[in-house]
């Protein structure tokens, strides 16, 4: 047992994020938490466990997986569902391919990423999910600093982001209409190296791929891409090895690693505080398209 | 009872144009706190819409249609770390269209950032601002006279606008003002005092974010059920009272009080999220075991028994209206205060609050983005206390069940017994 201590940073982020995660889950009828095996998801479900241990969770997790996921990534979702014993729902990009609800993109720049929307507002609408918790930060892109902690989506799954509703103090309106739901970010107040602070205070796991290790990758638009089957390479794009990790999970024909010997925790928050480079301009392609990107994909219902 | 809370929130606020959401962005720059790629992003959304240099400004305006137009439409957070505290800066809307976005940024923030164009002074909307920061308890506001560059680092004009800012204030007994002649342009006495103000011997505005003391936490324990987490671990069937610490302390052995119901018990365990403590402190989410089963469950209150809040129906407040259908009385509406959600009538509007200056003037409807006065009867009773004494339990917003829109922020000014 122990007394008062002087509060932490990290202190009140979880407590915050705490709060959000039990007013969601006793406001709304059928939440689910979208897991996708990457850091954010994982602290997100931690802090979901912690919120009403020692009963179990009050709602499933749920991964949009593109069929394109890292099988590191895939291998630790199976493994950690398996640990905590909580009920994991899988939509599949492929069987929304296979169903004809969306088309595949060919080519070498193609990617699943755009495709997930679908699959992810379909699976909303199968399990009349009302609210999905996701691991979004405002540190991470400009449109999501814009967003609330209660994020409104209209029947289609769109934000409207000139149109938000009031969200004064800490006091959620959680009124909903048939087919609406809510995208909900608890995470919404923390920084990538708050992310890694907790992981290492927590000491939590993480798929390997966030760890230096060797890896074939190719060269595009100044990413280092796996080159892997399932992404189609240019004849110049030339493949070599390089000791890498990954600052973000997400399909693999869109995330990019970056050359590092960070292997442990320690020594990736360490090089997180030192880094120049932001999170999503290191690794994600998709956001590199439009200076709007982001916020037209979050517009049509993505994560 | 206290404990320092290492995160503040600090809202930018004023009329707009009046550099905003250039001082956050600078702020940012200035103190290392953007990586290149952000930088290089800022720069080529500059060049594509013709500005010469870097437009720091486009930092915050993150949505198409604020890029679009030069304008922020709603508040984009950033996180700041300032002398080893945590300070989340919100970049607010200017415009009237957008108040209520305002009053989001602002309703909980410790101090706010007013800006105002030293070339144009003090406009309606900066003191609509300061008023809306004085009404919701923002405790210090930076005010700074910018584009000082504008007037040619005019001490007589900064002195000019820092008075008028100060006796504003005063008249409706407002934040405590620290007053500084500014250029968020150019970066002057924003992180480093300039030459270019000679006269000027003051705190930056980064000195001043520095210093800011703690946020007030009022001591009174509160802490609303959010949660009933019930486990049969095998032996015993477990019933914790999950929720989050609004105010004071709470210990192990403390006699307690469940509101609205009185039933009493003791605190017999404090689990801080696994974690097995003596006591716990505002603001951290707990789960609290009590030596005797009552009957509490979600949207009551855990107060200690010896200061308990006081348990009602009516109450006369001030309200923020923020919902382009006006209010007109009676109002049937719901009220969503900690975690309890209760139908209400606006029985009464007394008064609007003529913000430009501060006047109570009898009314009969508020209009978007009026304040006013008024009385509210709640179908059960609610838990509360005046919005000065204990923010958590003087507020809450204001529901229209018909439309499910956000109609109002509400701040309780007095406790009244039954009509
Ligand atoms: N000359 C000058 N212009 C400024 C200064 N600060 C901001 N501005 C300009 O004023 C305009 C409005 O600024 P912005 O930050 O968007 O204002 P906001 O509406 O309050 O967020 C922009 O064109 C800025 O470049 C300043 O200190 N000096
Ligand atoms: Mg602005």
């Amino acid at each position: 047992m122990t007394t008062l201590t002087e509060l932490g940073t990290l202190d009140v982020l979880e407590a915050e994020a705490v709060h959000v995660i039990r007013e969601c889950a006793a406001e709304c009828e059928r939440p689910a938490l979208l897991f996708s095996g990457g850091k954010d998801s994982i602290v997100l479900a931690h802090l979901a466990i912690k919120a009403f241990a020692p009963a179990g969770l009050p709602f499933p997790l749920m991964h949009v997986d593109t069929g394109h996921n890292f099988p590191e990534v895939i291998e630790y979702r199976d493994r950690y569902v398996a640990d905590i014993d909580e009920r994991l729902i899988v939509a599949s990009v492929q069987d929304s391919i296979d169903q004809g609800r969306v088309q595949d993109e060919v080519g070498p720049r193609s990617s699943r990423n755009r495709l997930q929307t679908t699959t992810l507002l379909d699976a909303i609408a199968e399990h009349r999910f009302d609210a999905c918790f996701g691991g979004a930060r405002r540190d991470e892109e400009r449109s999501r600093a814009k967003e609330r902690f209660f994020s409104h989506r209209d029947a289609f799954g769109q934000w409207d982001p000139r149109n938000q509703r009031p969200e004064p103090w800490t006091i959620y309106n959680t009124k909903l209409r048939a087919g609406e739901h809510f995208r909900v970010f608890p995470l919404s107040n923390w920084t990538e190296i708050d992310i890694w602070a907790y992981i290492e205070q927590e000491g939590l796991r993480l798929p390997s791929i966030y760890f230096s290790h060797e890896r074939e990758i190719f060269e595009r638009d100044g990413m280092l891409l796996a080159a892997v089957e399932e992404v189609e390479r240019y004849p110049h794009e030339t493949v070599r090895v390089e000791t890498v990790r990954f600052r973000t999970v997400g399909d693999m024909s869109c995330t990019g690693s970056i050359l590092s010997t960070a292997a442990t925790v320690a020594e990736v928050l360490q090089e997180t505080r030192d880094s120049d480079i932001s999170e999503r301009g290191a690794s994600r392609a998709d956001d590199k398209t439009s200076e709007a990107a982001m916020e037209d994909r979050k517009r049509n219902g993505y994560f | 009872m206290s404990v320092e809370t290492p995160m503040l929130h600090v809202v930018a606020v004023g009329s707009v144009d009046d550099g905003k959401s250039t001082l956050i962005g600078r702020l940012l720059h200035d103190t290392g706190h953007l990586t290149t790629d952000q930088i290089e992003a800022v720069a080529e959304a500059s060049r594509k819409r013709g500005r010469k240099g870097i437009d720091l400004a486009l930092l915050t305006d993150g949505l198409r249609a604020e890029r679009e137009q030069g304008i922020t439409i709603d508040v984009a957070y950033r996180s700041f770390d300032a002398n080893g505290r945590r300070i989340l800066l919100g970049d607010a809307p200017g415009h009237v269209q957008y108040t209520r976005n305002m009053v989001t940024a602002a309703a909980g923030a410790d101090a706010a950032i007013l800006l105002v164009d030293a070339k144009n002074g003090t406009t309606a909307q900066t003191r609509r601002h300061l008023a809306i920061c004085g009404m919701l308890g923002v405790r210090d506001v930076i005010a700074c006279v910018n584009k000082i560059d504008l007037v040619d680092y005019d001490e007589a004009r900064f002195h000019e606008i820092a008075a008028e800012l100060v006796q504003s204030s005063a008249a409706i007994d407002g934040p405590r003002i620290t007053a500084i002649p500014l250029s968020a342009l150019n970066g002057v006495n924003l992180t480093v005092r300039s030459p270019e103000t000679p006269w000027y011997e003051g705190p930056t505005v980064l000195d001043v974010l520095h210093d800011l003391d703690p946020p007030v936490v009022e001591t009174a324990f509160r802490m609303p059920v959010q949660w009933v987490v019930r486990h049969d671990d095998g032996e015993r069937d477990i019933r914790g009272l999950a929720g989050r610490i609004d105010s004071g302390a709470v210990t192990v052995g403390d006699d307690i009080v469940a509101l609205p119901s009185g039933a009493t018990s003791r605190i017999a365990r404090v689990d801080v999220l696994g974690d097995e403590r003596e006591s716990a402190t505002a603001p951290l989410s707990v789960t609290l075991h009590l030596e005797t089963d009552i009957d509490v469950s979600r949207g009551d209150v855990i107060a200690l028994a010896s200061a308990p809040p006081q348990v009602a129906s009516r109450l006369r407040a001030t309200v923020a209206w923020l919902d382009e259908q006006p209010l007109t009385v009676p109002a049937r509406l719901e009220a969503r205060q900690g975690a309890r959600t209760v139908p209400v009538i606006v029985e009464e509007l007394h008064e609007r609050l003529e913000l430009d200056t501060m006047e109570h003037i009898p009314a009969d409807v508020l209009e978007t983005n009026d304040l006013g006065i008024i009385t509210l009867r709640a179908a059960q009773p609610m838990v509360l206390e005046p919005y000065g004494e204990n923010r958590a339990m003087g507020s809450m917003v204001l529901i229209d069940p018909a439309t499910n829109r956000t109609v109002a922020a509400v701040m309780v000014d007095q406790v009244l017994a039954e009509a």
